[in-house]
């Protein structure tokens, strides 16, 4: 069944379908619409599930972290200042290794006050042990959260659902539901492998001394790299039956390409277009579209960047006094290439704030690209501000 | 039993997931707490209002649970007649009701209506056996006398009655209408008080039939003669012929003889007896208008009373203020319209009414648009009721004549202290003769807490040791009044470390519950009100148990659990016994989140160590 629906909704509906037991959740702009249809789904009985008010969102992960350690499918939904508060217990959600999923709007933090789409909120929770996942649309987003229980749910870790503020959020677009049947069939009932019990009492997050505590973060990385592996899996499993993919990462009009751009968010459906109407002239431009962040896709990164001679990163968001994240995460993961295989990675910052990244914003960053490399020379310096008034 | 936690698999030497390997049985929180909540069941405000003194948060909570022989074996305890108090009764505890800050107060009075009227099916119970030496003498049986009266009986005494009307039951009588309390639910109220031994001896008057010298055979007197003199309006014609006072038409009334009135009825009074002559004029088929000074609000009655008045056809002209009764010849001087015809009335009969007027003025406010400023006459506000009869309510008082002179009294009350103790030993007073609210409520209040003076001074008299009891522990909170149940010293509802405390609204958690509409009454369509049928159907059974289920139990643990849910040391337990809960103080860590999440305010936190 199709319906055209927002951004928001289409996390709603991802969640009712996976059959989410405990809701908690806090309203934040441009989040609200998330937790709005669903304190309607429970309401009105469409979705068995428990739905907790509270009075912070630093409370709605902690009741997630409760429910979810009873063995029950917990979800929450946020955006920008409410994340930043949560973070505290992001890591007992990591570290505690329990299957939660959280929808966050990409949304600008403060100050200046700021509404709109950047991923500095959610690149600012980069190590607190979440998986996380960048959508371009919002068919994509429904997809990604009934996937996001599985993949959470098969390696014991919680995963963010990342969507952009208004482009996605508040943007109606055809999406297609699946039938609840096949959704069961693709996302049975959580079995807890470790579920608190209060007739036998035990503490969670009990006290490791230096003897132990590292080999409990050695297992949390060792199931990060598993989540890399298994989301390949789901992603296959989901095109299998629904026949849409969206992996990890998805190299566009990529071969032969002297320039490729690196994006992630809706940024990534506008390179598209650009990408397409310079191929249509001839030019040897491609996309790469890096979708999972944590764990990050070092390995098929490599494999998609390598040989090619430039790389344009674009960043919506900023890591103040170093640069661009993506960027600096794609030049790190490349290093190890055989010099004459590695690119030159160029790192663009864009439309912080929810300032518009139009095609005339890439074919800016793509024409600086070419320049440098004419010139032969390294970028003059590693984030370039393509956009701002000098 | 959910499924064992199966053992995680261990890897590098660790498990996946941060748990303990032990149980936290061994960590002994408990040690850190500096506060420690403890299960203290508080009074219901409702209790505390109550001028009974039933424990009605009690029998809410017996009739939620759906025991409802044992919640009206708590209702009898201290109420001698809850089908005629859940009828008539102005009940104060839905006024204090903590629920009327959430959606609507509890409809107590209707559940109270309900379980006294399951009593009424009841075989009449078996007569209480004499214990006791003493012999009691009750001059009255109004409510008051009643309920001093049976309180004896049930304490193993013999006790006599004198009523000087032909029938018991005094205002209940001849005071309140058959339209609200059907006579078959007082007479059966009263069958019950005879069979448990109460001897009622009517006909016999204080002073007539009955001498102060007879009474001397006697070991203790309860004085509860009532107040039924009516006082006086003090305006100009008051003395024509055609002008009744409001006691003695009702009571002519409740004794089955139909006053004379004429076919247009002038009621002047702001109470609930000027309301009932009002509607009893009407239903004797007088067309009726009621003259009130005051405002609507300000009239001293229940307000569905006053609508209900006002529905029947009831005309309440307000703000108006009576200046003189004026005769037919001065009517006819003036032009006054001649009234239409006479009609006679019930059962006597014979043509009646002289045709009269009562000239009253309409008040405005001195500042209509503004506010406050002084009621003044309105222009054009003078008028001249046309009627052939004029009834006066203005209030009664008591009337002394026939009590022993050397009585200590004001001319208004005769003095007594909290156990009805007069100022002449041996005798005790309570009802319309003391210093309280003319309500049936205070009257069977004053009732019981004379027995109980009664009853410890007999014992006294006796030669029995008689520790006096702590009067302020017999009462709910610091103003409710006594509770038989607690000068026995026998409550039926086992309630935990009891404090004599009213549960205020703060002490309540009111996201624990849910809006639920108070359950309104049934009556009977105004069109089909004839004659002095019952006109309040009540609730049914079911509903009122619905009702019921509002209640909030302040104070008072009813076990709902949410302690057991909220404790995050799983410090709470439910006992297997009496199914209460326990504490233990070994891992409760004195977080105070039970305190808080308790929806009734029945856990206190208290300081650790002291």
């Amino acid at each position: 069944m199709k319906k055209v629906m927002m951004g928001n909704h289409a996390v709603s509906w991802g969640v009712k379908l996976a059959r989410t037991e405990v809701i908690a959740a806090y309203p934040i702009t441009p989040q609200t619409q998330v937790v709005e249809a669903l304190s309607e789904m429970c309401s009105s009985g469409e979705l068995a599930a428990r739905f907790i008010k509270v009075e912070s969102e630093h409370s709605a992960m902690a009741a997630c972290i409760g429910a979810s350690a009873t063995g029950a499918r917990a979800f929450t939904a946020t955006s920008s200042q409410g994340l930043a508060l949560m973070h505290e217990v992001l890591h007992w959600a990591g570290g505690g290794r329990l299957p939660i999923v959280m929808a966050n709007v990409n949304r600008a933090l403060a100050p200046a006050w700021n509404v709109w789409t950047d991923q500095n909120d959610s690149l600012s929770q980069r190590d607190t042990g979440w998986i996380q996942l960048y959508c371009e649309s919002n068919q994509e987003v429904l997809d990604t959260t009934i996937q996001a229980f599985k993949l959470a749910e098969a390696v014991d870790l919680p995963v963010m659902v990342v969507l952009d503020a208004f482009y996605l959020s508040h943007t109606s677009e055809p999406v297609d539901i699946p039938d609840q049947e096949a959704v069961d069939a693709f996302l049975p009932r959580r079995v807890a492998r470790v579920k608190m019990d209060v007739n036998d009492p035990r503490s969670f997050g009990a006290l490791a001394t230096p003897a132990v505590y590292m080999e409990m973060r050695l297992r949390q990385q060792e199931a990060m790299e598993l989540a890399r592996v298994t989301y390949d899996e789901i992603v296959e499993e989901w095109g299998g039956m629904f026949g849409r993919r969206n992996g990890a990462i998805e190299s566009y009009h990529a071969e032969g390409a002297e320039i490729l751009l690196v994006t992630s968010g809706t940024i990534t459906s506008t390179s598209r277009h650009v990408v397409n109407e310079l191929r249509a002239r001839g030019e040897k431009v491609g996309l790469v579209k890096v979708k999972m962040f944590r764990p990050f896709p070092t390995e098929a990164l490599r494999v998609a960047l390598a040989g090619v001679p430039h790389v344009a990163v674009l960043d919506r968001n900023i890591s103040p006094g170093h640069g661009g994240i993506f960027a600096e995460e794609i030049r790190s993961a490349l290093y190890d290439l055989a010099p004459e295989r590695r690119p030159r990675v160029h790192g663009y910052i864009v439309g912080l704030g929810g300032r518009d990244v139009t095609p005339a914003v890439i074919e800016d960053c793509l024409a600086r690209t070419r320049a440098a490399a004419g010139a032969g020379n390294t970028p003059e310096r590693e984030d370039l501000w393509v956009g701002v008034k000098s | 039993m959910p499924e064992k936690r199966p053992d995680s698999e261990m890897v590098h030497g660790v498990p996946e997931v941060a748990v303990s390997s032990t149980t936290t049985m061994a960590n002994r929180t408990g040690s850190w707490k500096y506060t420690r909540p403890v299960f203290q069941d508080m009074v219901a405000p409702c209790n505390a209002t109550c001028a009974i003194g039933v424990d009605i948060e009690g029998t809410m909570n017996l009739v939620r649970e759906g025991r409802l022989v044992e919640a009206r074996e708590l209702l009898l305890r201290e109420n001698p007649m809850p089908a005629t108090t859940g009828r008539i009764c102005d009940h104060p505890c839905e006024s204090s009701c903590n629920r009327k800050s959430f959606d609507q107060p509890v409809a107590v009075h209707s559940v109270e209506r309900m379980l006294g009227d399951l009593a009424l099916e009841d075989p009449l119970p078996a007569a209480v056996v004499r214990i006791r030496t003493g012999k009691a003498a009750v001059i009255g049986s109004g409510p008051a006398g009643l309920a001093c009266a049976y309180h004896l009986v049930r304490m193993g005494y013999e006790v006599s009655v004198f009523e000087g009307d032909e029938e018991p039951g005094g205002t209940l009588r001849y005071r309140v209408p058959e339209f609200q309390l059907p006579r078959v639910v007082l007479d059966r109220e009263i069958e019950r008080m005879r069979a448990l031994g109460v001897d009622i001896r009517c006909g016999v008057r204080l002073g007539r039939q009955l001498t102060w010298k007879y009474l001397e055979r006697f070991d203790t007197v309860f004085l509860a003669t009532g107040a039924h003199r009516s006082r006086a309006l003090g305006v100009e014609g008051e003395n024509l012929p055609g002008i009744q006072y409001g006691l003695d038409f009702l009571h002519e009334v409740g004794a089955g003889r139909a006053p004379e009135i004429g076919a247009r009825v002038v009621v002047v009074g702001g109470d609930s007896v000027a309301l009932d002559c009002a509607r009893t004029a009407l239903r004797l088929g007088a067309e009726v208008q009621l003259v009130f000074w005051g405002e609507c609000e300000k009239l001293a009655a229940d307000p569905a009373e006053v609508l209900e008045a006002e529905r029947e056809g009831v005309e309440i002209l307000y703000q108006t203020v009576p200046l003189a009764i004026r005769g037919s010849e001065q009517m006819a001087e003036e032009g006054a319209r001649e009234p239409a015809n006479t009609i006679s009335a019930g059962i006597s009969g014979a043509p009646t009414g002289m045709p009269m007027g009562l000239e009253c003025i309409r008040m405005t406010l001195e500042k209509p648009d503004g506010y406050g400023g002084d009621p003044i006459p309105a222009e054009d506000g003078r008028q001249v009721l046309s009627a052939q009869t004029v009834i006066i309510a203005m209030g009664e008082e008591p009337d002394f004549d026939l009590l022993p002179l050397d009585l200590k009294h004001d001319q208004v009350r005769v003095a007594v202290d909290e156990l009805g103790r007069t100022s002449k030993s041996a005798v005790f007073a309570g009802g319309g003769i003391v210093e309280e609210p003319h309500t049936i409520a205070h009257a069977l209040g004053s009732g019981k807490r004379a027995a109980i003076g009664m009853d410890l001074y007999m014992r006294e008299r006796a030669g029995e040791k008689v520790e006096a009891p702590s009067l302020a522990g017999l009462r709910y909170g610091r103003v409710g009044n006594f509770s038989i149940t607690r000068y026995r010293g026998d409550d039926p509802v086992r309630r935990t470390g009891e404090v004599n405390e009213v549960a205020g609204v703060e002490r309540i958690n009111m996201a624990h519950f849910a809006p639920m509409p108070r359950r309104v009454e049934r009556r009977m369509k105004p069109s089909d009100r004839e004659g002095f049928e019952e006109v309040n159907l009540g609730l049914t059974q079911k509903e009122a148990v619905a009702e019921a289920t509002r209640c909030f139990n302040c104070g008072t643990c009813n076990q709902c659990e949410m302690c057991l849910i909220f404790c995050p040391d799983v410090a709470i337990t439910r006992r297997e016994g009496d199914k209460k809960f326990s504490i233990s103080y070994k891992y409760c860590k004195g977080c105070g989140v039970c305190a808080v999440e308790c929806p009734r305010g029945a856990i206190s936190m208290t300081r650790e160590g002291l």
